[in-house]
């Protein structure tokens, strides 16, 4: 059975599949209770014969749902087909896939043609062929036949009445037993009938756990004796599940990955022959944690952590500091033209479309200059926010006053335009970020989406190099189109429709000219890109410099 | 309705002319070249493959009769030149000589595009070789691919890693782009019929889903992918996603935790290519996505080298007949650094220049070292006589004294036609040494300059113009080189050894190598004209300390190797003198040195907002009016929507759509006194009101009903 061997949540399977006539049911749960631990409950409740018509086995995802399943189905030696949920692309496609396997179970799969041209499109459907194929079987053979559907709560596109009428399958043809895999907790009576007997997985507690990794021994390495190892490893397991697992709620293979990493590393002292500290001769436990303490913080939480690229071997890494390696890598650069569209986009996004007057025109009717303007209003945004901020934080402590009311005196007391294009801006921000307070200068907003016609003119607006004839400024705006699908396609900037829902358009790629659009990443990155060519980002957004 | 006074009263006699309005148009947009300035529009004949307009298309394509068309077709590709004079002969020989030429670059630039791919092509196919989810932890194995701004170079490593794949017979490569992918049944789909497509052809993929035993599978089925890999004796699949980041992430999640689901039965291995970075990459994926995936991370060289080799290569090369000037190479560069492009756009823009030049320039035929019978002798003289270069050269000859040869050269066909390719190929080898002495000096500034290393083209740019010879950058390449020490001399000397065919290159490398030979122990030795030579005393005089330079001690080697580099030094300066001339005051310099800015640049920034808004504010620049009066500005003669635009030009954000409709009205109301018929009027504007709408100007204002929105504004 290779399926078994590399179904990946079998990480803490044993010894290997018992081979032998077929043993009576107390005999079947002790041998498999061996191979894994833990279950032993679980394995005796599971299909006896005679076995029920339906059968719900649910529990959180690496409880060993599955594994224990096949490994009781097996050594009963009971005809049963296993359909994987998640393996269906749509609900049609499950009930083909329940038909095929259950003929190619029963050795039928020769005779296609006669059940429904392998056709199904419909659980009543599903429920005549099967009853037809089951009928076939020679007369000898004739017992109970398990159909598991694993992970069936996970399965595309099902139709509403989907497990209930899969449930009823059993009832309706007396030789079939299903059973539902699930890995959620399921509601009561959701099959819509009464007295469905469940199974429960549930979580390996800690006992259970360390149980389960200590029941292989540590790994072998060269250098450290084995006696050290026995001594050494049980404590060591249990301090990795109570520093890391634990909190984290790891499953068993995560477990078993982390003491493998880690080990090595923690017994690392020994096997280099150091000395231990304090005069002693032996290394013991305790020594040995106080020493690697590092390890369960640093090396521990990036085992957590899942990365695409595995970090580089612990010594390169220790040489050499890894923010300074990734440096490069992580700020990708863009051509000019590119850079200053996308530093507009950002600019576009986070500037409250009121403010556009102050901070873009280039016609100031006051007697500073348009710079010392913009510093001005920047330096009020500044306080104003950080007063409402402070605000928001009191109001928040004291749940007396309402938070609205604050927030219109606030706008009374300022009485500018300004103020009031910044209340309602900070109104948006509390709403989506929930009123946590203001983080750093430049989220003050979040992204919005702004027109396109927008865009062009703050473009014009910071454009550092401005052209010298203003017959090249046409031809501009059709560039930044080009560059803008370029953009687009990289998601730095994205039509704001598919911001909020990506699924609806993804292979779409018409744009109007009332269409918004809305950046999509982190402001720091296209700060340093802007430095690049000249443009200071702070300079132009509320709040932003100082 | 008066239909033909509709049509007095706009302007448009007949609906011809309307046709033309909107090729003006098209032209503007398309950047198309006009041969005839003196048009003022255009008719678009489309080519009519010898059938009418009203008969159906062709279903299938007709393979025996189209290829006789096309060499039909060939011929006729390039316009006879010189008011039409020139003779079939010469046009021939024209496109046939840019095809030559453009077919010899073209290869240059395919094997600098494959050469460039090669790192990593290597590293990718051994990563997809010797990984396999045992190795990776029992997750997809995923390469990593950030491709920059470089576009293209993911497509043509694919492809390459494809062929390899296949031509061992380990598997295949399915490229997977996110408009195939817009929801999980469909992308399967498409990915399973890819696969089968890209061993077996359509047709096999046909057979493939009927000759099965069993019932037909639905086409989303990865048990068909499964069968096929079976069947195949697949190891490893590889599917590419070209654009990662437009894929939508919850798709993605879906496909991968499929994948994940199947890697057991279906070896593949997932290719992502990103353009931004890593990091940003997977921050965008959830958690539960990125624990599916393990792998390794490749980066693809940026384009802005490869472009820098693709123009080094076809600009220096020895071959080369034909040279891109100064104006196209900046507009080139400048295209580059400033707009995503790939290094096929860059060649692809070459390619334009190079058909430009034999497409309208009739003296470009002489790069064909044509016979002198089949030339159009007289009106291509003519030409030859009117050229800028031929006037100086001329005077030229008339200050040596030369005077004969000159009224010859004025007077005499015959003569002229015999000495021209002369001068052409000899100005041509100027050219080359002018490219060679830029490879040297690019050479010498490897070693000369620290921190910021000038590239080719910057060099190509100044030399072009004639200005690299007197420039600051040779004068400190040159004062730098004296003091380099013998070992980096060596280098320099063989690497130049290759450019500089000189015996006295030679003549110095054998001494400094005999030199070196003598003294083995002192290596490296110093010239006299670096720092560690020069010694500085400080002497008291008057109570005055005062500082003096003086050449330190010389050891006997390195006088001598002073006089190495002091030789060296001067055959550079000699050498850089003599060939970097001013391409400009080459005689035919107009023959062999494409240097016309404007199609390069108008062809590939089409502008067509600019001309759409030029088209609705000023009709009359595309449009032959059909008065003669100059108008004022809004006039009941323009086409409607014209009319309409311009009024909403004059209106702020929020329009009325009544004063809109009587700003309309009264527009007609004052030029035809007293005969206009209200309800042509406003089928008029209700016409123009929904093109404008069309053309995404104007929209409903969720505001005001009786509103509409400005959607668009003039000039950004």
């Amino acid at each position: 059975m290779p399926q078994i061997a590399l179904a990946t949540n079998l990480a803490y399977k044993i010894g290997n599949k018992p081979t032998g006539p077929p043993m009576l049911s107390k005999e079947v749960a002790s041998s498999l209770s061996t191979q894994w631990p833990c279950r032993n409950v679980q394995i005796r409740q599971l299909p006896h014969v005679p076995s029920p018509a339906i059968l719900v086995v649910h529990g959180i995802s690496a409880t060993c749902k599955s594994t224990i399943l096949r490994a009781v189905l097996a050594t009963l030696e009971v005809p049963h087909a296993i359909v994987r949920s998640s393996e269906c692309i749509t609900g049609r496609h499950l009930l083909m896939k329940i038909l095929w396997n259950t003929l190619e179970a029963l050795g039928q799969k020769e005779e296609w043609e006669t059940s429904g041209k392998g056709r199904c499109e419909h659980v009543s459907g599903l429920a005549v062929l099967l009853e037809e194929c089951l009928a076939a079987r020679p007369v000898d053979n004739q017992g109970k036949f398990v159909l598991v559907l694993d992970e069936i709560d996970r399965q595309r596109e099902a139709p509403h009445t989907l497990l209930s009428a899969l449930a009823r399958l059993g009832e309706i043809i007396p030789s079939l037993c299903v059973v539902l895999v699930l890995s959620s907790t399921p509601r009561p009576l959701f099959l819509q009938s009464a007295a469905v007997p469940h199974v429960s997985f549930p979580p390996y507690t800690r006992k259970e756990a360390i149980h389960i990794i200590l029941s292989s021994d540590a790994p072998v390495l060269d250098g450290l004796p084995d006696e050290t190892s026995s001594r050494v490893y049980p404590y060591f397991v249990s301090t990795v599940y109570d520093s890391l697992i634990g909190p984290t709620a790891g499953s068993i293979p995560d477990f078993r990955s982390i003491c493998d990493n880690l080990w090595p590393r923690f017994v690392a002292p020994i096997v280099n022959g150091e000395s231990p500290p304090g005069g002693n001769t032996e290394w013991d436990f305790s020594r040995l944690l106080v020493k690697n303490r590092a390890i369960f913080r640093h090396q521990g939480e990036s085992a957590l952590v899942h990365r695409i690229v595995p970090d580089e071997t612990p010594d390169s890494a220790k040489r050499t500091p890894r923010a300074k390696t990734a440096m490069p890598s992580a700020l990708p650069s863009l051509p000019y033209f590119s850079t200053l569209i996308l530093t507009s986009a950002y600019l576009a996004s986070h500037t409250p479309q009121r403010l556009d007057t102050i901070f873009f025109s280039k016609f100031s009717s006051s007697s500073l200059s348009a710079r010392n303007k913009r510093a001005h209003h920047r330096r009020r945004l500044k306080v104003l926010s950080q007063a409402q901020a402070e605000e928001r934080q009191a109001a928040n402590d004291d749940p007396s006053t309402p938070n609205k009311k604050g927030k219109r005196t606030k706008t009374r007391i300022t009485k500018s335009t300004l103020s009031s294009a910044f209340a309602t801006s900070s109104a948006t921000t509390s709403a989506i970020g929930g009123g946590a307070g203001i983080a750093g200068p430049s989220t003050i907003l979040t992204a919005r989406p702004f027109p396109l016609e927008r865009l062009l003119a703050i473009y014009h607006a910071i454009d550092p190099n401005p052209p010298a004839t203003p017959l090249r400024v046409a031809a501009v705006a059709d560039r930044i189109y080009a560059e803008l699908a370029t953009l687009r396609r990289l998601r730095l900037v994205v039509p704001a429709a598919s911001h909020n829902a990506m699924a609806t358009s993804s292979g779409n790629t018409t744009a109007d000219a009332g269409d918004k659009w809305c950046v999509n990443v982190s402001g720091d990155w296209i700060g340093e890109l802007a430095k690049g060519i000249g443009v200071e980002v702070g300079e132009w957004l509320a709040g932003g410099l100082d | 309705m008066d239909a033909d006074g509709l049509n007095d009263a706009l302007g448009l006699s007949n609906d011809k002319s309307q046709n033309l309005v909107g090729l003006e148009i098209w032209r503007d947009i398309f950047g198309l070249r006009a041969n005839k300035s003196f048009q003022g529009a255009y008719i678009y004949q489309p080519s009519e493959h010898g059938r009418s307009a009203g008969e159906r298309p062709w279903k299938r394509r007709r393979v025996s009769s189209t290829a006789g068309r096309d060499e039909q077709v060939n011929g006729q590709r390039f316009v006879p030149l010189l008011n039409g004079d020139e003779n079939a002969e010469s046009v021939q020989l024209r496109y046939d000589t840019y095809r030559e030429l453009w077919s010899k670059q073209e290869h240059k630039i395919q094997d600098i595009l494959e050469d460039v791919d090669a790192g990593v092509l290597t590293d990718v196919l051994s990563f997809v070789r010797d990984t396999s989810p045992h190795t990776c932890d029992g997750c997809i194995p995923t390469a990593l691919v950030t491709v920059g701004s470089n576009v293209s170079s993911l497509s043509r490593l694919l492809a390459r890693l494809n062929g390899q794949l296949i031509s061992t017979e380990e598997g295949s490569v399915v490229v997977l782009e996110s408009g195939d992918a817009p929801n999980l049944k469909t992308t399967l789909k498409n990915i399973i019929r890819a696969t089968i497509t890209n061993t077996d052809g359509n047709y096999g993929y046909q057979k493939f889903l009927t000759d099965r035993a069993g019932p037909r599978l639905l086409g989303y089925d990865l048990d068909l992918l499964h069968d096929y890999v079976q069947r195949k004796g697949t190891k490893k699949l590889v599917l590419a996603l070209r654009d990662s980041e437009a894929f939508d992430p919850g798709l993605l999640t879906d496909l991968l935790s499929l994948f994940k689901s199947w890697l057991d039965r279906i070896p593949f291995t997932v290719l992502l290519g990103i353009s931004t970075s890593v990091e940003l990459f997977e921050g965008r994926l959830p958690r539960s996505c990125v624990a599916l995936l393990q792998g390794k991370h490749f980066e693809v060289q940026e384009a802005g080298n490869c472009v820098d080799r693709i123009y080094e290569t076809l600009q220096t090369d020895s071959d080369t007949n034909l040279w891109l000037g100064r104006n196209v190479t900046s507009t080139l560069f400048e295209n580059t650094s400033d707009y995503f492009q790939s290094p096929e756009a860059f060649s692809r823009m070459v390619k334009y220049a190079y058909m430009s030049h034999f497409f309208a320039n009739p003296l470009a035929v002489l790069l064909a070292k044509p016979d002198s019978t089949v030339l159009a002798r007289n009106k291509l003289c003519e030409a030859i006589r009117n050229l800028p270069s031929f006037r100086m050269f001329c005077e030229d000859l008339v200050e040596e004294g030369s005077i004969k040869q000159v009224r010859d050269m004025l007077e005499d066909d015959e003569y002229l036609i015999q000495e021209t390719p002369k001068y052409l190929n000899a100005n041509q080898q100027r050219m080359r040494n002018m490219f060679q002495a830029v490879r040297v000096v690019h050479i010498c500034l490897q070693y000369t300059q620290s921190a910021k290393k000038a590239k080719v083209s910057d060099l190509s740019v100044r030399a072009l113009s004639g200005e690299l010879s007197e420039s600051t950058i040779v004068e400190e390449m040159v004062a730098t080189t004296k003091t380099l020490d013998s070992d980096k001399l060596d280098e320099l000397l063989v690497r130049l050894g290759g450019i500089i065919t000189n015996p006295e290159a030679d003549a110095i490398q054998e001494d400094l190598r005999t030199l070196l030979e003598t003294c083995p122990e002192s290596r490296p030795l110093r010239s006299g004209y670096n720092i560690n030579s020069t010694v500085t005393k400080t002497t008291v005089v008057q109570q005055r300390i005062r500082l003096s330079k003086g050449q330190a001690d010389l050891s006997e080697q390195a006088v001598e190797y002073t006089n190495i580099v002091d030789r060296l030094v001067a055959l550079l300066q000699m050498h850089l003198t003599e060939s970097l001339v001013n391409p400009q005051d080459l005689f035919l310099h107009e023959a062999l040195l494409f240097d016309l800015r404007n199609p390069l640049k108008e062809t590939f920034a089409p502008r067509p907002r600019f001309a759409i808004e030029r088209a609705l504010s000023t009709p009359f620049d595309y449009l032959l009016s059909s008065s003669d009066v100059t108008m004022a500005k809004v006039s009941a003669k323009q086409p409607a929507t014209a009319i309409l635009y311009q009024l909403y030009l004059d209106s702020g954000a929020l329009v009325n759509v009544h004063d809109l409709w009587q700003a309309f009205y009264g527009v007609f109301e004052t030029e035809e006194a007293g005969g206009c018929d209200d309800r042509v009027i406003m089928s008029l504007f209700y016409g123009a009101l929904s093109e404008l709408k069309a053309f995404g100007v104007i929209k409903n204002s969720r505001k005001k009903t009786d509103h509409l929105a400005k959607s668009a504004w003039m000039g950004l």
